[in-house]
C-alpha cells in the first residue's frame, strides 16, 4: 500500500489517535518522575559507552558467554539469518515432539517473523505477553515495542476475546479480560513442551541472561516447560552485572516511566526442571546475526546497535504520535524502527518510511543509550535519496534554483512583484498573506501562507543604511532564506537593537541557503552545493563576537551538517569548524551580554521553543522571557515539542504536519495568551499560518520583533 | 567441600561487600526510620505493596495466625514444600536475600524450582525482608548475582510488586499471570 494511503488510514483512526495522545501526555510525566534525582545525561552516557564496541570485542564477548554456558551442557547456535534461527527453533520443538511453545515478548522474534515460520511448519507458538497475545489472536503485529496493542480499545479486545473463547465478555471490564488471559494462558504454560524468551541483557562474565517484564510471563515461560530457548541479538551482550544493571536502571524508566518493572529475572543455564526426563532444564541460546554484525564496523550505523529496545524514541516522536507503529516503523518501531528497517531489511523496505521523520531531534535527546537517532535517519535519507531519487520537482528546484543563489534571488524577486493578484491582507492581524494558493491540494490547506516580502532583507539592509554603522564590537549575521525572502523585518529588528547597543552587524555578500531543505529531502549533491555556497560567503573574521542566526535550523546546520559535508575539503572544513563555535541564537547573545529589558504594556505572552533552538543550539528563550515578563508570561505546555513545520515536510506530509500543529494550537489556546513568541521563522510560518487559518486572534512574533515592539532596554 | 567453600564465600561477601557501612551503626528500635528504609518503603508503596514493619517476635505471632500454603524462610528455619501446579495456590511466604532501596525491590534466589513455581503462581506473595539485608542501589547486588549464577544453573528474581499489565488501554491491572498482591514483612531487628 502506498505510504500516504496508510498514513491517511491511520489519521482517520480515532481510537489510535486518542490512545497515543493520552499515552504521550502520561509518559512524559511518569518518565520525569522515574528519573527524579538522577542525572539522565550521566546514565545514558554510561549505557552508550558500555555499548560502544567493535565486532572483535563483541565476538570476544560472545565466545566467553558461549564457553560459560556450553561448559554446563547448554547449546549455543549462531544464526546467520532469520530463517536459520527459525529453523533451529522449529527443530528443537520437533525433536521434543512439542507442538506448543510458550513465548514471552521478544522483538527479535518479530524481526525474524518466527511465528509465521512455525505456523507454516504446523507448530504453535503462543504469545504470553497480554498485548502480544491479543494481537496474535487478532492476527496483527505490534504497533509499539513495549505496548504492542496500544492501538486497541477495550471494546475491540473484548470482541477479540469473545470470538476466541466463545465466552461472553463484558466490553467495559478490563479486569475481567485480564482474568480471561490469566486463565487461558495458565493452561498453555503447562501444555507447552518448550518455552522461549528473548533477553534484555546477556551477561558475559557468567553466561546469565536478564529479562525485564511486568507480567511475570517470562518467569513462567522459563520455568514450567522442560526446554528453554533464548533468542538474542549479539548486541545484547555486556561484560558483567555492573553493566547489565546500568541498562536495567534506565530501561523501564525510559520504556514506561516505571522506576523498575515488577520482575527483573536473571537466568543462568540449566536449572532444575521436574518436567525434564533427567530433572534438569535443556537450554538453547540462539544468537542472531541477521545483518547486525556487519554494522558493528560501520562508523555511524554501529550506533544503532546500542539500542536497548525501550521504545522511548516512539513515545516522544510527534510524527509517531500521529500515525502509530504500523506505519511509523516496520518490525521495529519509532525512530530506531526506521533505522533498523534500513539496516536489517534493506533500504528498499525503508525508503518511504524514513521520510516520515520530521527531524525535530527529540528522540536523539531522549534515547537512554545516547544514540543520535535523528542524525542516523538523516544519513539514511541521503543514502536512499541518492539511490532511489527524490521527488523530481523538488530535485529540480534544489538544483536549478536553491543551489544557485543568483537564480533564486531573481526568481523570488519576480515572484514578489507578480504575486499581487494572489495576496490579500489578513484582517485579524493585518499581515499580508497569499489569499488562495492555486491548485493547492486539500490536505495542504491547513494554514495561511505568508506573502513574499516586496524587498529582501539584504536589499533593505543596504538601502536603509544599516551597513553604514561601524563599531569596535562586531557580529556576523546569517539571515537564511526565511528572513531574506519572507520576514526581513525580523532581521532588521535585530540589527536595530544591536546597533542601539553599540554592536556592528555584518551580513553575507550573497543570500544563500544553508542546505537543510536538501538534506531533509535526501539530496546530498545539492545540499553540498548549498553548503559550500553559504560557507564561501560567511565572513570569518576573528573579531566577530558571534555568528548570529534567527533561524536555529540554519544555525544547527552550520554547527553540525556543515562539518559532515566539508569533510573532504580541509579548507572549508576548518572554516566550518571555526564558524560552528561562534554560532549563537540571538536570545542567547542578549543574555550573555547582559542586556536588560523591561516590558511595555500588559499583554499575556507565551513561548514556543523551536526544536533546533533547544536541540541544535542548546538554547531556549523561555527563561529569558519568564524573567523579563514576570507574571505576564504563561508557560506553554510541551513548549519544546515540534510545531509540525519541518520545512518541505509540511507539504510532503501535510496531514501529519497539520495534526502536530493542531496539538500545538490547542496548547497555545489553553494559555489564554494574546502573543506567542518564538525564535524560528519556520515555526512562525507554521504556527501563525495555522492560527490565521483557524481565525484565532493570537499574535505570533519572532523574538526580535517582540523585543522591538514590547520591550525596552534598561540602561 | 565445594558447598562449604561457596557458603563461606557467600558469608564473607555478605559481611564485606553487600552491607553498606551505614547499616552497621544503626539502631532501629527507637530511632526514626533511616533514609534508606524510607526510600525502600516509598518505592515499594508506589507499586502497591503492603509494607509491614515489625520485630521478629511480632512476626512469629503473625505467622501463627496465617496459613501459608508454601513457606521458604531460612531465617526462621521454616519450610513447607510443595510443588505448585496449574491451579496455583492462595499464598506463599518466602524470605528476601536482599532488598534494594533505590527501587523498592526484593531479591530472591529462585534456583529452587518449587520456590520459583510458588512465587510465580501464588495469588498473594508474602516476603520477609530482614532489615539487615536492605541495600542502597541495584549495583549493591551485582556481586550476589555473579555468585548465584556462575555455576551450572541459577535463577535470581528481582520482584517489585505484583504481576501487572497495562496492555489494554494502558489501564493498570494486577495479577495477569502471577500474584495479585504482595505483602512485605520488614523485620527491623533481623
Amino acid at each position: 500500500m502506498e505510504i500516504h494511503t496508510k498514513i491517511n488510514e491511520k489519521l482517520q483512526d480515532k481510537v489510535l489517535h486518542e490512545n497515543l495522545r493520552n499515552f504521550a501526555i502520561a509518559y512524559k510525566v511518569s518518565k520525569q518522575n522515574a528519573y527524579q534525582g538522577l542525572d539522565f545525561e550521566a546514565l545514558r552516557t554510561k549505557v552508550h559507552d558500555l555499548k560502544d564496541r567493535d565486532l572483535n570485542k563483541v565476538m570476544q564477548q560472545f565466545n566467553q558467554f558461549r564457553e560459560n554456558v556450553e561448559r554446563h551442557g547448554c547449546k549455543v547456535y549462531q544464526a546467520k539469518t532469520g530463517e536459520d534461527a527459525c529453523r533451529y527453533i522449529a527443530d528443537v520443538m520437533k525433536n521434543h515432539n512439542s507442538k506448543f511453545m510458550v513465548k514471552s515478548k521478544s522483538m527479535t522474534s518479530e524481526e525474524i517473523r518466527l511465528n509465521d515460520y512455525l505456523e507454516k511448519e504446523g507448530l504453535h507458538p503462543i504469545e504470553t505477553d497480554l498485548g502480544e497475545w491479543i494481537l496474535q489472536i487478532a492476527k496483527e503485529h505490534p504497533s509499539h515495542m513495549v505496548m504492542p496493542a496500544i492501538h486497541k480499545t477495550r471494546q475491540q479486545v473484548a470482541k477479540i476475546f469473545s470470538d476466541y473463547t466463545g465466552e461472553d465478555v463484558d466490553p467495559e471490564d478490563i479486569k475481567a479480560m485480564v482474568e480471561i488471559a490469566r486463565r487461558f494462558l495458565r493452561e498453555e504454560y503447562f501444555k507447552a513442551g518448550v518455552g522461549m524468551t528473548g533477553a534484555n541483557v546477556a551477561v558475559v562474565s557468567t553466561g546469565t541472561i536478564g529479562l525485564v517484564t511486568n507480567e511475570g510471563n517470562a518467569r513462567l515461560t522459563s520455568t514450567v516447560p522442560p526446554v528453554h530457548i533464548v533468542l538474542v541479538g549479539y548486541e545484547k551482550l555486556c561484560d558483567n552485572f555492573e553493566q547489565a544493571l546500568d541498562i536495567v536502571r534506565v530501561l523501564p524508566k525510559s520504556a514506561t516511566g516505571q522506576i523498575i518493572t515488577s520482575y527483573t529475572t536473571w537466568i543462568k543455564g540449566r536449572n532444575p526442571s521436574f518436567k525434564s526426563e533427567d530433572g534438569v532444564k535443556e537450554t538453547h541460546y540462539v544468537f542472531l546475526d541477521n545483518g547486525r554484525l556487519a554494522f558493528l564496523e560501520h562508523p555511524k550505523f554501529k550506533e544503532a546497535l546500542k539500542c536497548i529496545r525501550c521504545g522511548s524514541c516512539a513515545n516522544i516522536c510527534p510524527a509517531y504520535e500521529m500515525v502509530g507503529g504500523h506505519v511509523y516503523g516496520d518490525r521495529y518501531i519509532g525512530s530506531i524502527g526506521l533505522i533498523l528497517t534500513a539496516l536489517y531489511q534493506g533500504d528498499e523496505a525503508a525508503k518511504d518510511i524514513l521520510k516520515m521523520c520530521i527531524g525535530c531531534r527529540a528522540c536523539s535527546f531522549n534515547c537512554p543509550s545516547g544514540i543520535d537517532l535523528q542524525s542516523l535517519i538523516s544519513e539514511l535519507k541521503l543514502v536512499v535519496g541518492k539511490k532511489y531519487g527524490i521527488n523530481p520537482i523538488k530535485k529540480k528546484v534544489f538544483k536549478n534554483v536553491v543551489a544557485k543563489p543568483n537564480t533564486m534571488k531573481s526568481l523570488l524577486h519576480i515572484g514578489a512583484n507578480f504575486q499581487f493578484p494572489l495576496t490579500k491582507i489578513n484582517k485579524l492581524n493585518n499581515e499580508k498573506i497569499i489569499g488562495k494558493v492555486p491548485m493547492l491540494p486539500k490536505e495542504m490547506d491547513f494554514r495561511k501562507f505568508p506573502a513574499l516580502a516586496s524587498k529582501t532583507f539584504t536589499k533593505r539592509f543596504y538601502k536603509e543604511g544599516y551597513d553604514q554603522f561601524f563599531a569596535s564590537r562586531k557580529v556576523f549575521f546569517y539571515p537564511g532564506c526565511a528572513v531574506e525572502y519572507f520576514y526581513p523585518e525580523m532581521g532588521l529588528a535585530m540589527v536595530e537593537l544591536l546597533q542601539k547597543s553599540g554592536v556592528q552587524v555584518d551580513i553575507p555578500s550573497k543570500a544563500t541557503c544553508c542546505g537543510i531543505p536538501a538534506i531533509a529531502s535526501g539530496d546530498p549533491e545539492n545540499a553540498k552545493k548549498m553548503i559550500f555556497n553559504t560557507l564561501d560567503c560567511l565572513n570569518n573574521k576573528e573579531d566577530y563576537e558571534a555568528l548570529l542566526v534567527l533561524c536555529p535550523t540554519c544555525g544547527g546546520a552550520i554547527k553540525h551538517e556543515f562539518l559532515d559535508f566539508s569533510k573532504e575539503d580541509p579548507t572549508r572544513y576548518k572554516k566550518a569548524s571555526q564558524l560552528g563555535t561562534k554560532v549563537s541564537a540571538f536570545g542567547k547573545f542578549l543574555e550573555e551580554n547582559k542586556i536588560k529589558f523591561r516590558v511595555k504594556g500588559n499583554q499575556k505572552i507565551t513561548y514556543h521553543t523551536p526544536c533546533h533552538d533547544s536541540r541544535s543550539l542548546a538554547y531556549s528563550a523561555e527563561n529569558f522571557l519568564a524573567s523579563v515578563l514576570g507574571k505576564q508570561f504563561v508557560p506553554l505546555i510541551d513548549s519544546n515539542v515540534c510545531c509540525g513545520f519541518g520545512g518541505t515536510y509540511s507539504l510532503d506530509f501535510a496531514s501529519i504536519s497539520n495534526g502536530i500543529l493542531d496539538k500545538k494550537i490547542e496548547n497555545i489556546e489553553a494559555t489564554n495568551a494574546n502573543i506567542l513568541v518564538t525564535d524560528c521563522p519556520g515555526c512562525v510560518m507554521q504556527i501563525n499560518g495555522g492560527l490565521m487559518h483557524k481565525n484565532i486572534a493570537v499574535k505570533v512574533l519572532h523574538l526580535t520583533e517582540f523585543i522591538e515592539n514590547y520591550l525596552e532596554v534598561i540602561d | 567441600m565445594i558447598l562449604n567453600n561457596n557458603a563461606f564465600e557467600f558469608l564473607a561477601f555478605l559481611l564485606v561487600k553487600a552491607v553498606p557501612e551505614k547499616l552497621n551503626n544503626i539502631q532501629f528500635s527507637n530511632n526514626p526510620p533511616m533514609i534508606l528504609l524510607d526510600h525502600f518503603l516509598q518505592k515499594s508503596a508506589l507499586v502497591g505493596n503492603e509494607n509491614r514493619l515489625m520485630k521478629a517476635s511480632e512476626f512469629k505471632q503473625e505467622l501463627a495466625k496465617k496459613n501459608f500454603e508454601y513457606i521458604h524462610t531460612p531465617s526462621f528455619e521454616l519450610i513447607k514444600d510443595i510443588r505448585v501446579g496449574e491451579g496455583g495456590i492462595s499464598s506463599a511466604l518466602v524470605e528476601a536475600d536482599f532488598a534494594i532501596g533505590e527501587t523498592g525491590t526484593v531479591v530472591l534466589d529462585s534456583s529452587n524450582e518449587n520456590k520459583r513455581l510458588a512465587t510465580c503462581l501464588a495469588e498473594k506473595l508474602y516476603v520477609i525482608v530482614p532489615l539487615s539485608k536492605l541495600v542502597d542501589s541495584l549495583h549493591d547486588v551485582a556481586g550476589f548475582l555473579e555468585m548465584k549464577t556462575s555455576g551450572m544453573g541459577g535463577y535470581v528474581a528481582f520482584i517489585t510488586g505484583s504481576s501487572r499489565t497495562a496492555d489494554i488501554e494502558r489501564v493498570l491491572t494486577v495479577g495477569v499471570h502471577g500474584p495479585k498482591e504482595m505483602i512485605l514483612y520488614i523485620l527491623t531487628d533481623l
